[in-house]
Order: C-alpha cells, then structure tokens, then sequence
C-alpha cells in the first residue's frame, strides 16, 4: 500500500511554504472553488437588488430623493398605462408561448420522423439559426419586413393579389401585436422545438412497439404514448417561453417602440421608460418589484405544484 | 359480424390517414416551412444589405445593380466597426470570467455538502429566474456612480450578473453526470482535492465546458438590454445596440441597417453550424434536475 499518502502532519507535497497553502487550499476546497462565485454573485445581484428595494421607497420625482415608503406604490395602480402595460404583456407572452411551444411541437415531432441523423442535424441547425440572432435584430428585421411602404411583407402580398395596396402593419394597435408576438415566437421556436425534441427522443421504443402490437392508430399512440411522456419538456419549454417573453424588452422595443400609442408597450419597456428616459428611478423599481414578484410567484408555484404531481405521473 | 368489419374499415381508413400525414413527403414539407420561416428574414436582410439606396426604394425582390457600399457606409462611414471591436472584446471577456468563475462553483455543488448548501443552491436559481428588466434601474444608478457609463467594464459586469447563475447550473448538470468514483479514486492515487479537480475531472466534463463556453459566448454577443442602458457612445457600443440606433435615425438607411445586421449575425450564425450539438447539449443540459 502506498504510504506517501499518510505521512502524518506534513501534507502530501511535504513540508514548506507550498505544502502549507496546498493544505490550506485542501482543507478549504469549497471556499476556494466556490468563493469567488459566491462573492461575484454578491456583487453584481445582491447590491443591486438591495439598492431596487431602496429605490421603490423613495420618492424621486423632481429633484433629490425623499423616503416616502407608500408613494410609489402607491402610483402603480391608479396609473392606467399601468394597466395597459400589464394587458399587453399578458398578451405577448401567453401568444408566444402558444406559437412557440404549438410550433415547436410540430417540428419536432418531424425531426424526429427523421431516421438520416446527418439530415436532422442539417435540418437543426437551420431552425437554430434564428435563435443566434440578437433580439434587437430581431426586432429591426421584422420592423423592416412589415414597413408599409418598402415591406417586403406587402410587397409579397401585393404581388399575389391579397393586398391592393400597402397596408401599415405596425400603425395599427391589432396587427402591430400580432407582429411582436411573431417575432418573439420566431426568436423562440428554437428553443421549443430542441427541449420537446429532447424529450421525445427519451420515449422508449418499447413503449411504441407495445401499442402497435396492441393495434393502436396512430392518433392513439400519440395520444396515450407521446403526449404523457413528453409532459414534462411541455412545461419545461412552456415555463421558460412565458418566463422570457413575461419580462420581454429587446424584441417589442425594437420592433415598434411600445407603439403605436402604447399599443405594444410590455411592462419591461414601461419600466424602462420611466427609469432610463424619464429617470424616475423610484417609479421604476416599484414596478420592478411587482414584475419580479409575479414572475417569481408563477415560477415558483408552477414548480411546486406542476413538478410535485409530474413525479407522480412518472411513476 | 358486420359491425366488427365495419370497425376494422374505418380503422383501416383512418390509419391510411395517419400514415399520409406521417409521410416522408409531409415530414419535409414541415420542415421546409421551418426552415424557411426561420431564414426569410435574414434572407431579406442578405438581399437589402446589397441594394442601393434607390434599389431599396425601387422594391425589387433581387438587388438590381448589387453592391457592397451600404457595407462601407455602415462599417467605415458610421463607424460601426468599433462596434465589431467592442462586441468581439466584451463578449470574449464576459465569457472567460463566468467560465472561470462557475466552472469550479458547478463542481462544488455536484459533489460537496455543506452548511446551507441547499440554501445556496437555491439562491444561485433564484438569480437566475429574477427578471435581468428589474435590475437595469439600479444598475443604471451604480454604473452613473462608479463613472462605468459608456465602459466596456459595465456591460462585462452586466454579463457577468447574466450568466454565471446559468453557467453554474449547467456544469453542475455536467459534473453530476460523472460518477464521484472518479474523483476518490484520483485521491487514493494521491491527488490532492484540487488537482483530482483539475487533472482528472475536469478534462472528462470538457464536452459540457465547452458548451458552457459557446452558449455563453453567443448569449453575452447578443444581449441587449443592459448593453443598450449602460452603453450610449461607440467607445463601448455593442453590436446589438448600434444596429438598432441606425433605426432612430430620421430618414433610416435601410441597406446599411441591413448590412450592419447581417455583420452582428455572421458570427453567431457560424456558431450555431460548427457547434449545433454543443448548443443542443447546453440548452438541454442546463435544464435536467
């Protein structure tokens, strides 16, 4: 057996300076390796965050700041573009998740019809494309496809006799919605499609092989194979889809502005207005709060009690 | 006698139908539909960045005499190529810090208990799920009080806050998956905690530091939020945030707005064809318990 390994106080690259700190290192390895971490996290989310708390208490508008705990809140709800914000927010993220999520399933389940592996991952890599795009590109390239007059979106219509004439898409409240949400979905369907892919592939064979000796169609198979074992990618890919486009900036923003008329404005882009161009820091982070604290209670709920009865459907 | 043949035509019939929607024809044809939703846009932008001025007003589907001038008033003209500079330098750095950082913080969580660990753990989720929209205000205060507006140092410390959480998720995830054996059987050998770390685990979890590295790397090249409030001026501007300032302008250049798209797009499009199943890895990796 070997023995270096137990050489009583000296450590195991003997004694000194080096063995010391390499024992010191030893002896504390999680500090070590988790520490830094640790201490960057402290600093980049915990400082701010404390510092949002403290901001929604203070009473920022007009110059210098007073603690008026109440006031900020106070304004939230009997703002009615508030209200609106919260609407179009709504709106956006629940449209998002039915397209990207109903869209991704629909790919999925055909890249998984695919037995060529070389032509899924050329299929794939196609579909992840949009994916890599920054979101504020997004945004200017479907602001540029809809243009009314030099949209490429119009152009195809005119050309195939839907349209006579140019129509605005973005200038009106109804069609301009109907954009940001297809734009957000394009920037999402990705993401759906590899999650649900992912959980269709980890269906055993067997399970498939069993319902077709019991002679069920294939409406059946899916029905009573697929959709139960692929439930869990479901609201996987359905919690993250509403997470992300629930506190959605960049895509609405740079699509209309929030417009026409606050038409799309999301909560995101209301806060934004309010902190970064109106510097009403206190206003802001008051909202802040509230877009935080519904996003972490749906999270969190939706963990609970959706994954608590999921291990009961596994089992 | 008769119902039951009854049944079985029906379900015949009905299977024939399944089996046309199953086809290989219709499979292909979902997917051509897929792929051509997904690469319209950025073929529309391909097409405009080559048009000139009067080319996009003409609206043409092709370029009609193409050139590459929108390029030139984008990059040189418009100093957009700093851009390039600062996204290359901001989104190389971002990505080395976390890596370095969450790297080791992922292997503590998968193989060390200790006082609150679960605690720890949960804070590291949670800041993750906190909406990044919720700390721009303060963020935007902080970087006006350090003197950090228009840095490239705020937009890294924006990243940073991002996509360490994420980061040690995943290689948590990655390091799970490596049976512990590995590591004891390194110290009977004779390593020590550290090296059993980084000579015998770590080179085994390099597939999924390396998908840890590149979705990093892609997520930090197109933030945007942070990147747009703490950054007004082209000493730190992004790529993100200077395409998307060509469209505030009055009288918009379309086909340099283009060009400049398809510039920011490149490197992330190649990416996504030389890394596709590291990427896969890492958006499914980051999400198993």
């Amino acid at each position: 057996m070997a023995t270096e390994e137990f050489e009583g106080e000296v450590g195991p690259h003997g004694g000194g300076l080096t063995g010391t700190i390499s024992d010191w290192v030893n002896d504390h390895i999680r500090t070590v390796l988790l520490g830094p971490s640790l201490v960057a996290l402290f600093l980049v989310f915990i400082y701010p965050a404390v510092m949002l708390l403290w901001l929604s208490l203070q009473n920022t508008r007009g110059f210098g700041e007073t603690f008026e705990p109440a006031y900020n809140y106070g304004r939230i709800f009997g703002d009615p573009t508030f209200w609106n914000a919260v609407e179009n927010t709504l709106v956006y993220s629940f449209g998002s998740l039915v397209v990207s999520v109903g869209a991704g399933l629909i790919v999925a389940l055909a890249l998984n019809k695919l037995v060529n592996q070389r032509l899924r991952d050329a299929y794939s890599t196609l579909i992840l494309i949009s994916w890599a795009v920054p979101l504020s590109i997004v945004g200017v390239t479907w602001q540029w496809m809809f243009n009314g007059e030099l949209g490429v979106v119009n152009k195809v219509l005119i050309d195939l006799g839907v349209l006579d004439a140019g129509y605005s898409w973005l200038s009106n409240s109804v069609s301009a919605m109907i954009v940001v949400i297809l734009a957000d979905s394009w920037s999402r369907i990705p993401f759906a499609t590899i999650v649900l892919l992912a959980g269709l592939q980890s269906i055993p064979q067997d399970m498939y092989d069993a319902a077709k000796t019991d002679g069920a169609t294939t409406w059946q198979t899916f029905r009573h194979v697929t959709l139960p074992y692929l439930r869990p990618s479901f609201f996987v890919a359905g919690l993250i889809t509403w997470m992300f486009a629930f506190r959605a900036f960049a895509i609405p923003f740079s699509t209309t502005g929030g417009g026409p008329g606050g038409a799309t404005e999301t909560l995101a882009i209301y806060i934004h207005r309010f902190g970064i161009q109106l510097l009403d820091y206190g206003f802001a982070s008051a909202v802040s709060v509230f877009l935080v604290a519904v996003t972490l209670l749906v999270a969190t709920g939706y963990v609970y009690f959706i994954l608590a009865r999921m291990q009961e459907i596994e089992v | 006698m008769a119902g039951a043949d009854f049944t079985v035509e029906k379900y015949r019939r009905r299977q024939r139908m399944w089996d046309a929607v199953e086809s290989r024809y219709v499979v292909h044809l979902v997917l051509f539909a897929a792929v051509f939703f997904t690469i319209s846009p950025l073929v529309w932008q391909l097409i405009t960045s080559f048009k000139t001025s009067q080319g996009v007003l003409a609206l043409t589907y092709l370029p009609l005499d193409p050139t590459i001038a929108a390029y030139e008033r984008a990059l040189i003209d418009r100093g957009f190529w700093r851009a390039v500079v600062n996204s290359v330098i901001i989104a190389s750095v971002s990505t080395a810090i976390v890596m370095v950082l969450g790297t080791p913080a992922g292997y503590v969580f998968s193989r060390f208990r200790f006082p609150f660990d679960n605690a720890v753990f949960v804070f590291v989720l949670f800041t993750r799920l906190f909406p990044p929209i919720g700390l721009v205000t303060p963020y935007y205060r902080i970087m006006t009080t350090f003197g950090l507006l228009n840095t490239k140092t705020g937009i890294v410390i924006a990243n940073v806050y991002l996509w360490l959480p994420l980061v040690i998720y995943i290689m948590r995830n990655f390091f799970i998956t490596i049976p512990q054996s590995l590591d004891e059987a390194a110290r009977v050998d004779g390593c020590t905690k550290i090296q059993a770390f980084w000579h015998v685990v770590f080179p085994v979890v390099l597939p999924g530091f390396a998908a840890g590295t590149i979705l990093t790397f892609l997520y930090s090249w197109r933030e945007f939020l942070f990147a747009f409030t703490v950054s007004t001026d082209l000493t730190s501007m992004t790529i993100p945030v200077a395409t998307f300032l060509f469209v505030g302008d009055a009288g918009i250049d379309w086909a340099a707005m283009a060009a400049a798209s398809i510039v920011s797009v490149i490197p992330s499009a190649l990416v996504v064809v030389f890394f596709q199943r590291y990427i896969v890895v890492g958006m499914t990796g980051g999400m198993k318990g």
